[in-house]
């Protein structure tokens, strides 16, 4: 990010992103007024999980810093927890809004913010695509060995742990009559999405 | 009293004990569930990520099997649970929407089962039809009642209670007899899937949680999301060699003690073997 930018040049030349998040997501980040009171709240961000605070990603897509704010951790790392939005003076959904950005980003092919949190979504898709409901043991195996430096890290929750988490955890996918349902779902959707 | 049951995953693979001990509890209070028929995963965490629509068709496949039922749903997971409410409230708010989930899942969905958290519907019954139902009181016991996000939060769609200060949970703990401790961060996030994702950010944020349980005296953590449960019991010791700390409270879900205190032996319920936090200590405080 520049730190030279002139701001109302930078208004006026990407305003337009703030209106096609505004489409997309129903949610008007021009309203925003940064009192910063998401970012306060915000257990992720004061955990150190993101890379640019929530008021800040409010603040970039006013300005239409499209291609910065889709490369920020913070899009990826929101769990949705909906406590900003809980707080927001202006009422705006936050969540829905970084969603969203996240969805315009994954169209562009932008997912270096936080690609481990791309990757996660993507396997978790595929699972219960193929499965209709998630399967644990598969999808746990599959994100070891697809993300990025993440391997180990599940070793220190201690062995009385893992010993209780692999034997609750079932050993083989879950049994339905019709496990194609959220394939076909997810087909429409696009079909559906196409039309527009 | 008969209602769609919606388990979601968590339920039906690890998290045995929350499955168990909410038909239980149902059970004590004659309630009847009825499973829905081949139900599918409500696509949380990733759907709604994927896209809008996806992320509201995926629950409404399950949700209209209930509608056309005429039943109203129960979904103890918080995160289906949310995810559910969401599609009632789109569909309620946009006829097109209506129209595009119903195309989607290829049958009409109108919205009109009410959806359940297991929160609310336990609480209906009122704090005194079930401190009747109590056989065994949890006299003594010190329940911190972590409520965590997706029940409260955003107040739009989870409309339960406080959003900043819930007190249903632990308005029910006490009518089981236990002392429900005034505690902070009951409403702080556990830090969710991005367990998968990120586990040192999602361990601080867990560990925060664990240390005012702690401070407040919590002899048990009680909640009532899978994930809240997962990342709480099966990180602590994760959050003791992180942080070098020496914390050993057993998280367990609220319907485990509810159904316990109504009369169900802690084998019936998992509470016995179905967590990775030490339940032995627990069971011998309530016993």
């Amino acid at each position: 990010m520049s730190s030279m930018l002139n701001l109302s040049a930078q208004q006026r030349e990407h305003g337009d992103f703030a209106d096609r998040v505004f489409e997309e997501s129903g949610e008007d980040v021009r309203k925003c007024y940064q009192c910063g009171k998401c970012s306060a709240g915000c257990s992720v961000h004061i955990c150190g999980g993101m890379d640019v605070s929530p008021n800040r990603v409010m603040r970039m897509v006013q300005l239409g810093m499209e291609d910065e704010v889709m490369r920020t951790r913070t899009i990826w790392a929101c769990v949705l927890c909906s406590t900003c939005t809980a707080r927001c003076p202006r009422d705006i959904d936050i969540p829905r809004v970084m969603d969203t950005i996240r969805i315009m980003a994954k169209k562009r092919g932008i997912t270096e913010g936080f690609n481990n949190a791309n990757v996660f979504h993507d396997i978790f898709m595929n699972s219960i695509i193929k499965y209709g409901r998630v399967y644990e043991a598969g999808l746990f195996v599959t994100l070891k060995l697809k993300q990025s430096g993440t391997m180990f890290d599940d070793l220190s929750i201690g062995i009385p742990a893992m010993i209780s988490a692999v034997f609750r955890m079932p050993k083989f996918p879950p049994k339905m009559k019709n496990s194609d349902q959220i394939r076909r779902v997810v087909e429409n959707c696009k079909k559906i999405e196409g039309e527009n | 009293m008969r209602y769609a049951y919606y388990p979601g995953c968590s339920l039906h693979s690890m998290e045995t004990s929350y499955d168990l001990s909410v038909k239980a509890v149902c059970k004590h209070l004659g309630v009847e569930l009825w499973e829905i028929p081949d139900w599918v995963c409500c696509g949380a965490s990733s759907g709604h990520s994927m896209g809008h629509l996806v992320g509201l068709a995926i629950p409404a496949k399950s949700l209209v099997k209930a509608e056309k039922e005429g039943l109203d749903v129960l979904a103890p997971c918080a995160a289906c649970w949310q995810r559910m409410v969401w599609v009632n409230h789109e569909i309620n708010k946009s006829p097109e929407m209506k129209d595009k989930i119903s195309r989607a899942i290829e049958e009409e969905i109108n919205g009109t089962s009410k959806i359940f958290s297991i929160i609310d519907f336990l609480a209906a019954f009122g704090m005194d039809k079930i401190a009747q139902a109590v056989k065994k009181p949890l006299k003594g016991l010190k329940v911190a009642s972590y409520y965590g996000c997706y029940y409260v939060k955003p107040p739009k769609v989870a409309h339960v209670d406080d959003a900043e200060n819930p007190h249903l949970m632990d308005d029910m703990m006490k009518a089981l007899g236990a002392e429900a401790l005034d505690w902070p961060f009951k409403t702080e996030c556990c830090g969710a899937s991005m367990i998968f994702q990120d586990v040192d950010t999602t361990v601080s944020m867990s560990k925060k949680v664990v240390e005012m349980a702690y401070k407040a005296g919590a002899d048990v953590i009680v909640t009532a999301c899978p994930v809240c449960e997962m990342n709480l019991d099966m990180r602590m010791e994760q959050i003791n060699k992180k942080f070098k700390t020496n914390y050993k409270i057993p998280v367990v879900y609220f319907t485990e003690l509810m159904a316990y205190a109504m009369g169900s032996v802690p084998q019936e319920i998992g509470l016995d073997s179905g967590h990775c936090t030490d339940t032995q200590l627990l069971l011998a405080k309530i016993s």
